[in-house]
């Protein structure tokens, strides 16, 4: 290599990175002002907060079609990155109005709350645009941290603390793992990029074989894929519920996003351990979440665990390195990230309506006081559950369409003993809601904004399951792209 | 004004769903009457596409319509029907106005009618859908939809033991056709590789080649959704629960139409597609059917309670389908088509039976009802009709289903016939206890004297499904020929694939 092209100076090319930019700066500026007004209002914080995220959404929105690398290859935007982003931020702006009526009720007020909120979306942002092992690693971490600390975030709780050290300890191992695994891809391929780490057709297969395998063991306790799964039903549990919302449909998307950016990297040689790692991760993490989320008393938990038996689904799809493959996973996460969201928020309301414990019992009638919020729990549980025509029947069949297509069928089988395991335990809440007497009277009302938002997250969920082509328009493109055709 | 080209079927789909936007947004003591006009509207206008219906080319799929959903996976929203779909939806409207028109005044419905009515609707619109469905992933969507209203309306308006029934017949009905679900998208990732592109498309995938094994195994997918929905003998014990304990007009439609869904999809989907399997696994099949009808009877004779009988004896209905459909001949295929449309009269006629005797005398015990229709002249008449179709009577309309299975039988062996003849047997033996404990049996009849008869809406529910069958007893050429073609095609398509049936 020419001595010229390893010194010349890159300029960074900020239109890519704008996005993120704003964030952090809507980050900098709440940590700044939090600091010299000593506590920053939450009206104030809140209205900051929202007016940088709709900035850097609408940019993007924008310029969706911008592609592009910049920082010597460290950071790439491209459609791909682009879709999640947009998701993410939406998400995290509808997320606002839920906590700030949730705090309040606990009486567990931060103002900090608003300034790591921030940070833990630039993590995600991040994450969703690299190929670098280097910055995958830094924003991976800012994310964790993030979460760690707003799971710790409910005063007087002693689950919120537990979940969130379970959550720290279990992290450490699982940045650890991915960078140990770094260390092997780096030592095969000679370079932090992971496009030229997999393309190379070197010598040595079984370091990469186990660099690979490593840093698929750190994404997958982030992830929440059984055997590694312990930290998340107490974290979940534990964390303030709309912040375990967000960790569900924000987190998910981020921990995902780099692990479906090395899917269609995937080459001939080591194509079969790819897929039998996964396979087999997919199917232990869908049985074990469905069964265990079975015999779960609390709702909250129960989710939970349902949680994890959606990114078994998602891994199984992510065994089938081939576009229909990429765009099920795609479209399944996103569609995973809107219910898991919904239905996490739908907890997180109900309690502040006092004395409610997210026992599955309280939910006995629930059509009667509640109207609004029984209807919208039940399209997302049955959205969970996969009944057509929400979304969530789609997105299993696409997952069962690229399964048929790799012929794995002992994975596909599986599945659907998976997906029957956990009709037991959707179906029951919605018979609960509606097939039961009242059991307890609640009287509050949700703010209108609450209502608004889950009302259009509800009806989302149906719309993308009647006509699919909505979303489908933007994924095929994005698969299509990311696999170079 | 051009009346053929009125979108008959997607028309009588959203009838309903404008009813239930009426029932959500108006007040809830005129939701029954909004109920009643809609699927009325719905009959009137599945009877009037009669006259537009070219019956000579019923192997044709007419009213086509499409919509393209997704382009790159083609997936279409395509509806039309075939001479097959076409009977099928005229029993789906006529017996979804039959079931709310009885519903009206029955007791067991007098709280949150806005719901029940509502699900009635979807119910009604969706089985149109699945009827009528030319897409294989729109067919499933439809397919799986029809679960919902009927397991809210099993959990919520039905009989004692309605939660444990409505979870057992969700959770068969549901992971049973995700075995479907996984055989369609197979079948599209198989024409994907033969053909470099994706399509759910009935008409494209007809196409396709396996080989055997693979196409066995294709098939079994498929077989285990239908087999659970049809039912077939072991693999029917959700159908006593659900259609016991739901309300009298949730059974009318889960037996008429419902049960259906099952023996429609196997003739259209695994006959259709896989015709080379077929005759491979048809021994078995007729076989099974034959036990189901056997079996079934044995079952039906030995219940106490008249819900739980009529359901059973809906099972060894199903036995003659499944196995005159996989004779694959002419008489068997024509015998297991119109004997789904008898039935769907029979069944609903008898659920209505339970349901109105449940009225009056608050019990569904075959002991306490004995004699207990002698009162009553008119609802004796026409469960006598009823029950003497059902039994096979020649000029019923169950007759042509078992006298036409049995020729079709006979053409293979005279063994297989008199197997067939000894399955019929046991379905007369039933019926005729039925008959005898309602009829002859005595009772003190202090008690019933005060028995109020048939009348109103309910004599004109019962009129609805007892008139066809004299129609279908006697006039059976009438419905031939909505068919007829249909069978040649799939038999013309069996030997050119197959090469013909070489089982003897």
């Amino acid at each position: 290599m020419e001595i010229k092209s390893l010194i010349s100076i890159e300029y960074p090319n900020l239109a890519l990175f704008f996005p993120e930019l704003i964030v952090l700066i809507t980050g900098f500026i709440l940590f700044t002002l939090d600091i010299i007004l000593k506590r920053i209002s939450h009206s104030l914080a809140i209205g900051i907060s929202i007016m940088g995220y709709l900035i850097a959404l609408l940019y993007i929105l924008l310029n969706f079609d911008l592609k592009g690398e910049t920082f010597y290859n460290l950071y790439v935007r491209d459609q791909f990155s682009s879709l999640l982003q947009v998701f993410m931020i939406l998400l995290t702006i509808v997320l606002l109005a839920f906590t700030y009526e949730y705090q309040k009720f606990k009486r567990s007020i931060y103002s900090e709350f608003y300034y790591i909120l921030s940070f833990s979306l630039l993590g995600g942002m991040i994450l969703a645009s690299s190929y670098n092992l280097l910055l995958i690693y830094i924003a991976l971490e800012a994310v964790s941290v993030s979460f760690y600390i707003m799971t710790a975030l409910q005063k007087r709780d002693f689950n919120s603390k537990e979940g969130a050290f379970k959550y720290l300890i279990l992290g450490g191992l699982s940045i650890a793992l991915a960078s140990y695994g770094a260390v092997f891809l780096y030592l095969y391929g000679g370079s932090m990029n992971l496009r030229q780490i997999l393309h190379l057709d070197g010598p040595n297969k079984e370091l990469l074989i186990l660099g690979l395998i490593l840093f698929l063991f750190g994404f997958a306790i982030k992830i929440g894929v059984v055997p590694f799964h312990f930290w998340l039903p107490d974290a979940y549990q534990g964390a303030p519920t709309p912040i375990t919302a967000y960790m569900a449909s924000v987190g998910k998307i981020a921990f995902f996003a780099p692990v479906i950016r090395i899917m269609p990297l995937v080459q001939e040689s080591f194509h079969k351990t790819w897929v039998i790692t996964l396979a087999v991760l997919a199917v232990i993490t869908f049985l074990y979440g469905n069964v265990v989320a079975l015999v779960q008393k609390d709702v909250k938990r129960m989710l939970a665990y349902s949680s994890i038996a959606h990114s078994g689904f998602i891994l199984a799809g992510i065994s089938v390195a081939e576009t229909i493959g990429l765009k099920a996973v795609v479209y399944f996460l996103l569609a995973y990230s809107i219910m898991g969201m919904l239905s996490f928020l739908v907890l997180a309301v109900l309690e502040r309506s006092g004395a409610w414990e997210n026992q599955i019992q309280e939910f006995s009638g629930l059509r009667l006081s509640q109207p609004f919020l029984a209807l919208v729990f039940a399209v997302s549980l049955l959205s969970l559950l996969g009944v057509p025509p929400t979304v969530g029947f789609f997105v299993k069949a696409l997952v069962f369409m690229s399964l048929s297509f790799e012929a794995l069928w002992w994975v596909a089988i599986l599945m659907i003993g998976g997906v029957g395991i956990s009709t037991g335990y959707y179906l029951r809440l919605v018979v609960l809601m509606y097939m039961k007497e009242e059991e307890k009277k609640l009287t509050f009302n949700p703010t209108g904004f609450e209502k608004l938002s889950m009302a259009i997250m509800a009806l989302s969920l149906i719309v993308l399951g009647i006509l699919p082509m909505i979303l489908w328009n933007y994924i095929s493109p994005v698969s299509e792209m990311l696999f170079g055709r | 004004m051009d009346w053929a080209s009125i979108p008959f079927i997607p028309l009588s789909m959203i009838l309903p769903l404008v009813g239930i936007l009426l029932i959500v947004f108006l007040e809830e003591r005129s939701s029954k009457w909004i109920a009643l006009i809609f699927s009325g509207l719905t009959l009137i206008v599945s009877l009037i596409s009669l006259f537009y219906f070219d019956f000579s080319k019923s192997h044709k799929v007419q009213f086509y319509h499409e919509l393209v959903l997704i382009e790159e996976l083609n997936l279409k929203l395509a509806l039309g029907a075939d001479g097959l779909s076409y009977l099928m939806y005229i029993l789906t409207t006529l017996v979804s106005f039959v079931a709310i028109s009885w519903s009206l005044r029955d007791h067991q419905i007098n709280h949150r009618l806005k719901e029940y009515y509502a699900w009635f609707l979807l119910s009604e619109a969706t089985l149109v859908g699945v009827f009528t469905s030319w897409d294989l992933i729109v067919f499933y969507v439809f397919y799986e939809l029809t679960l919902i209203p009927m397991f809210f309306v099993i959990g919520i308006w039905g009989y004692k033991l309605r939660l444990y029934s409505a979870y057992k017949f969700f959770i068969y009905i549901f992971v049973s056709s995700l075995f479907l679900l996984l055989g369609i998208v197979s079948l599209s990732t198989h024409h994907y590789k033969q053909f470099g592109k994706f399509s759910f498309s009935y008409f494209e995938l007809l196409k396709n080649q396996y080989d055997l094994a693979f196409g066995v195994f294709l098939f079994l997918l498929f077989f285990i959704a239908f087999a659970v929905k049809t039912p077939i003998v072991p693999f029917h014990t959700w159908l006593p629960d659900a259609h016991g304990e739901a309300p009298t007009a949730g059974s009318v439609v889960l037996a008429a139409i419902l049960l259906k869904m099952g023996t429609y999809a196997l003739l259209r989907f695994n006959i259709g597609l896989f015709p080379k399997e077929s005759v491979f696994l048809m021994p078995l099949l007729v076989l099974w059917g034959i036990a189901t009808i056997v079996f079934a009877s044995w079952f039906t004779i030995s219940q106490n309670n008249v819900k739980r009988f009529v359901a059973y004896s809906s099972v060894s209905h199903m036995g003659f389908v499944v196995a005159g459909m996989f004779l694959l001949n002419k008489e068997g295929l024509r015998a297991s088509i119109i004997e789904m449309f008898a039935h769907g009269l029979t069944s609903a006629s008898l659920f209505m039976m339970a349901g109105f005797i449940y009225n009056r005398l608050h019990s569904f015990n075959m002991h306490a009802l004995r004699g207990s229709i002698r009162f009553m002249p008119v609802f004796a008449f026409l469960v006598g009709i009823t029950a003497f179709s059902s039994m096979g009577l020649p000029g019923g309309s169950s007759f042509w289903g078992k006298f036409l299975t049995i020729m079709g039988a006979k053409e293979y062996t005279l063994q297989l016939a008199l197997l067939v003849i000894a399955g019929a047997f046991f379905s007369v033996l039933y019926m005729l206890y039925l008959m005898k404990t309602l009829y002859l049996d005595t009772k003190e009849e202090g008690r019933l004297v005060h028995f109020v008869d048939v009348r109103g809406f309910k004599l004109l529910a019962f009129l609805l499904v007892v008139l066809p069958m004299f129609l279908v007893g006697l006039f059976p050429f009438l419905f031939f020929s909505f068919f007829d073609a249909y069978i040649d095609t799939v038999l013309s398509q069996l030997v050119k694939v197959a090469g013909g049936i070489s089982w003897r």
